[in-house]
């Protein structure tokens, strides 16, 4: 548990996709004579990227940390909640800021470079079926394969 | 052919040969200088969507150029009829594209979002007269809208607490930036600022954010993410085609 506890102290930084997405899809210069998509459009499109990224990042997170867990047990035969709720001295709160902060540090590591090392990334941990529960307000809802 | 924008730039600023941009395979990034300008384009994929790959490549770009040099990043998605077009634009107002670049030259864009925290319930609970009568009232008489009132009112007074502890942290880095503006309202988000900071003072700004962040921990999820391209301060300075 203290791996978890050692991870608290690092913050997302400029690799991190998700806290950054409403300002790449909101803000940044647009000038109508060069729309030919039309904004209408990408305003639809924004809401399902929300989704897909908001999942995909707490897959990571849960992976990130599940794999830093030093379990006796098969961790395939364990849910995410109940790994959390095996965390004993971590509480909550400390499990929910690793899992954040751990999660930025998986992004970094996938880096603005890779797309193919982040395609791959992405769908592993999209197949375990966690619950969002131990992971609170991080969690969005889940999103299947639209990220393709 | 139609062209991808990323974004604009000074005619000097180079753009990475190897970036990988926007389309499946990543796209060719490359320069279209216009005068003293120049625009970071490639060619528009088709079918393009808000994909979580493309709008990291998208980012990725942005990164790699502002990296560089000053950048105008351009939102994602936009799409121009073809190279024509980019230059002409670029032409036509060249001194808003010029003096749009002067302001972020040598500056990065910090981000801050806030979120409640649920812990120290208690202690809330005890410092607020209102939680508290609800909170007895909902005990004396157990009941649907009893039970609702109490929630939204502690919700609403976790909001209030990471508020007020998202504002401390967003004034020590005010002090240290030469911007402030407001971020697009996220769902879950009690505050979302971004600030226009030098590069030279990244470190004091995050440095200053991990103390204050650590001591307000128990009042609000605090995290600062960059040094980002400057989304937040690109806009031109009077308003362009119109």
């Amino acid at each position: 548990m203290t791996v978890i506890a050692d991870e608290v102290v690092c913050a997302p930084r400029a690799g991190t996709l998700y806290d950054v997405l409403d300002l790449i899809l909101d803000r940044g210069i647009v000038i109508d004579v060069f729309l030919r998509v039309s904004l209408v459009g990408i305003e639809i499109l924004k809401v399902d990227a929300r989704i897909v990224v908001a999942s995909v990042d707490t897959y990571l997170r849960f992976a990130e940390i599940c794999n830093r867990l030093d379990l006796d047990h098969d961790s395939t035969s364990r849910t995410v909640p109940e790994l959390f709720g095996g965390a004993g001295s971590v509480g909550r709160a400390g499990a929910k800021k690793a899992a954040h902060s751990v999660g930025g540090k998986v992004k970094d590591a996938l880096g603005i470079s890779d797309g193919h090392d982040d395609e791959e990334e992405d769908r592993k941990p999209a197949r375990r079926r966690s619950s969002a529960k131990s992971s609170g307000s991080k969690t969005r809802s889940r999103h299947r394969d639209d990220e393709g | 052919m139609s062209i991808y924008l990323y974004g604009v730039t000074r005619a000097e600023v180079p753009v990475p040969r190897d970036a990988r941009g926007v389309g499946d395979p990543p796209g060719k990034v490359r320069k279209l200088v216009a005068g003293d300008l120049a625009a970071v384009v490639g060619d528009a994929p088709e079918g393009l969507r808000a994909r979580r790959r493309y709008v990291q490549a998208h980012q990725s770009v942005l990164l790699a150029v502002a990296a560089a040099g000053p950048l105008l990043p351009t939102r994602f998605g936009v799409v121009v009829a073809d190279e024509a077009a980019v230059t002409a634009r670029l032409h036509a107002d060249a001194a808003g594209y010029t003096s749009a670049l002067e302001r972020v030259a040598g500056r990065c864009e910090l981000n801050l979002k806030a979120s409640p925290v649920e812990a120290g319930l208690a202690d809330l609970v005890r410092s607020d007269p209102r939680l508290q009568r609800l909170q007895q009232e909902s005990r004396r008489r157990p009941g649907y809208d009893v039970s609702i009132r109490l929630g939204e009112a502690v919700m609403a007074g976790l909001r209030r607490r990471a508020a007020g502890a998202a504002q401390q942290v967003a004034a020590a880095l005010t002090a240290l930036a030469d911007e402030v503006a407001p971020g697009p309202d996220v769902p879950g988000c009690v505050l979302n600022a971004s600030f226009l900071v030098a590069a030279d003072r990244v470190a004091a700004c995050r440095a200053a954010f991990d103390s204050a962040a650590e001591k307000l921990a128990d009042r609000a999820e605090l995290r600062l993410t960059g040094p980002l391209p400057c989304y937040s301060f690109s806009g031109l300075p009077a308003p362009a085609g119109a």
